[in-house]
């Protein structure tokens, strides 16, 4: 045997909660997308800008080098060419000044120039500092010079004291050989190499293999000073790369010259590199962000408008359960008028055969002692129905005083007590056993007459189902919970199939014959239990009897 | 002749009071409490007319007219009810009832519709009785 239940649950539509979840779905929807294709953008574009700025200063720095790298020999070159195009008398004797004029025209490549002969003696000395007559027999430079023929040295401070740095020709005549020297102009070798500043961070310099700066910065590191570049290992062609420098991250891109071993550098601050950068993404972030915001306006319209549509429905459904309500009520009172019909038509008939019986024995003349006992019980009799009448009567009214359709708090278990009683009428006639189980519950809040409606349609429904068969009983049970009164309208009856439990509680659903039923009555009690913020349930065994239950929300004791 | 009505009420104060003034002008009457209590009354005696209630505890009205028309020579049966139900009172005219009255009914009424009954179930007895006899003269 199968137990089948069901249950429609009722509670009222909390709106607010479901604009917010109708807007979070929405927002779900919109907005996950936008937040995917935001980030992907984000790392694709992040990477490409990476790739692209690194490959530009790898670029940037190869020319940079070719250029330094052809300066450096040009400038070479030249003074090869000026140092074979005169002999050195000539140069002593006065061309050298011409020459340095010459040299001098088109930018201030060089500082000085001068003349040394074989012992290592300066011979003649053109620049601004005081040179002339020294010896360089003991110089690096010259030992190399003398050595390869050509010299471009480090910077080195040698005997003016100042940082700077040379080339040198050796030009051999007759058996002997004389150096023709430079100075290059170190500030314009400077500019040369830090050409181009870019951003607020970038420089480009050079250090020499042991770290020392050959170059001015263009935030005044000066010459010779130890640069602290941490990577001084020699490699081929370009590299890039992040290193840290006085805790600050730089990109740095490497070369190295060929001659002489000068390391080529340009770095430039991570975030400076990266500014262009993460001004795009700011940007990005701010249209997401105004994207994710006009989503949420839209989310939010679209969810009003649905709950507005909603609501719109709900009281349209509502004000169609008032009307079924209302034309329940006039079936439920036709059915009840019905029995009360019977109960006060029954005593009425039995008064009209005493009054006639009365009439007869009175109408004997004389009246024998047998036949005023007679008469004198009749009355008696006519008495007992009338009080039969004045019960019926009273009770009526009790039930019909609440038809307060106003909420309040209402005590269930007094109020089932007297429709029993009144519905008893009935019962009695359709030989069920109308019966009540009834506990001390608390209030709960409705209006009189819809509860009176509720369980009124339960209970002629259970009376409907156990009509007649002899053994008929129904019982009427109130129970307190924890937050709720529980009301349980129990019937033998023959019970509900399981198939058709979903459906008893539709409207114009009906199980009885044509003109016995509207099919409104469990349609109206969903409806009234609903508004009254409660849930109807059913169970049934078929063939045992049904049970519905009613279940409220208690009244909340409020503390004074 | 008397006339003999048999009274099926559960009211027992109707059905007595009935009863004695009935039987004071000259009809045999007898009550009976419940459908199953006439039942047994009807297979004990013949009866001319039967006042049967329509709601009883035990058993539906309809239902024992039913049983009674279904009895060989069956009595007349005048139907009364608390509340008229148009379509009770159908299934009880087409069940085969002579009258269905609507509780109270006046009395003088009621006596004239008992009388009215107790001649249609005579003369259906006589015109029977007749066609036996016809039947019986030609064998």
């Amino acid at each position: 045997m199968s137990e089948g239940s069901v249950s429609q649950r009722a509670h009222p539509t909390d709106y607010r909660a479901m604009l917010v979840s109708l807007v979070r779905r929405v927002l779900l929807v919109s907005v996950l997308p936008l937040i995917v294709i935001a980030v992907a953008n984000f790392i694709l574009f992040y990477s490409l800008n990476r790739s692209i700025v690194l490959e530009q200063q790898a670029n940037l720095l190869r020319y940079h080098k070719e250029s330094i790298e052809a300066f450096l020999a040009n400038l070479t070159a030249e003074v090869t060419a000026l140092a074979h195009q005169y002999p050195r008398e000539e140069l002593v004797n006065g061309h050298l000044e011409r020459l340095f004029e010459v040299l001098q025209q088109s930018a201030k490549v060089i500082t000085d120039i001068g003349v040394i002969d074989a012992d290592g003696q300066h011979l003649k000395y053109v620049g601004p500092f005081d040179l002339a007559g020294r010896n360089y027999r003991e110089a690096e430079w010259f030992t190399e010079v003398v050595e390869r023929g050509y010299y471009i040295s480090d910077v080195f401070t040698g005997f003016r004291g100042v940082p700077h740095f040379i080339i040198a020709v050796k030009r051999s005549e007759g058996d002997s050989f004389w150096i023709l020297r430079i100075t290059v102009n170190t500030d314009y070798f400077s500019r040369l190499v830090d050409a181009a500043h870019v951003g607020r961070t970038g420089e480009t310099f050079i250090v020499n293999r042991e770290g020392r700066f050959q170059t001015k910065t263009r935030f005044g590191d000066r010459l010779l000073e130890p640069s602290g570049f941490p990577d001084l290992t020699y490699h081929d062609g370009i590299k890039v790369r992040t290193l840290r420098m006085g805790g600050v991250g730089y990109i740095c891109t490497t070369t190295w010259l060929s001659s002489p071993r000068w390391l080529l550098i340009f770095r430039q601050q991570v975030r400076d590199v990266f500014a262009p950068l993460r001004n795009a993404v700011v940007v990005g972030i701010l249209m997401s962000a105004a994207g994710v915001l006009g989503a949420g306006v839209l989310a939010f319209l679209f969810a009003h408008r649905q709950v507005q549509a909603l609501k719109r429905a709900d009281a349209e459904n509502e004000a169609l359960t008032q009307r079924l309500v209302a034309t329940g009520k006039t079936a439920a009172v036709g059915e009840m008028s019905a029995g009360l019909a019977h109960e006060i038509n029954n005593p009425l008939a039995t008064i009209d055969t005493l009054q006639t019986w009365i009439r007869d024995l009175a109408g004997s003349s004389p009246i024998s002692e047998e036949d005023r006992l007679e008469i004198l019980d009749a009355a008696t009799k006519i008495g007992d129905q009338v009080a039969r009448c004045k019960t019926i009567t009273q009770g009526l009214l009790k039930f019909a005083r609440r038809v307060d359709s106003s909420p309040q708090p209402v005590l269930l278990s007094p109020m089932l007590e007297e429709m029993v009683t009144v519905m008893r009428t009935r019962a009695r006639i359709e030989g069920v056993a109308l019966d009540t189980d009834l506990s001390d519950v608390p209030a709960v809040r409705g209006a009189p007459a819809h509860l009176q409606q509720i369980f009124m349609n339960l209970i002629n429904n259970a009376l409907d189902a156990t009509a007649g068969r002899g053994d008929g009983r129904v019982v009427v049970r109130t129970r307190a919970t924890d937050r709720a009164v529980r009301v349980d309208i129990e019937d033998n009856g023959p019970g509900i199939p399981q198939e058709l439990l979903s459906s008893i509680f539709l409207p114009f659903y009906t199980t009885k014959p044509v003109g016995k039923g509207t099919g409104l009555g469990l349609a109206i009690c969903y409806g009234l239990v609903q508004e009254l913020g409660g849930s109807i349930e059913v169970s049934s065994q078929p063939g045992k009897g049904a049970t519905f239950t009613v279940t409220l929300p208690r009244v909340v004791q409020e503390r004074a | 002749m008397s006339i003999r009505v048999l009274l099926v009420d559960d009211e027992v104060s109707f059905s007595q009071t009935l009863a004695k003034i009935l039987s004071r002008r000259g009809f045999i009457v007898a009550t009976a409490g419940s459908g199953e209590e006439a039942l047994v009354a009807l297979a004990r005696e013949p009866w001319d007319v039967v006042l049967l209630d329509v709601k009883m505890p035990d058993r539906d009205g309809l239902s024992v007219l039913g049983d009674i028309r279904a009895m060989p020579d069956p009595p007349e049966v005048i139907m009364l009810t608390g509340h008229l139900s148009r379509s009770e009172e159908e299934a009880g005219l087409s069940g085969g009832a002579f009258a269905y009255l609507l509780k109270p009914h006046p009395i003088p009424d009621l006596e004239s519709r008992i009388r009215d009954a107790a001649q249609s179930v005579r003369h259906r007895r006589e015109k029977t009785e007749n066609s036996l006899a016809r039947k019986g003269g030609e064998l």
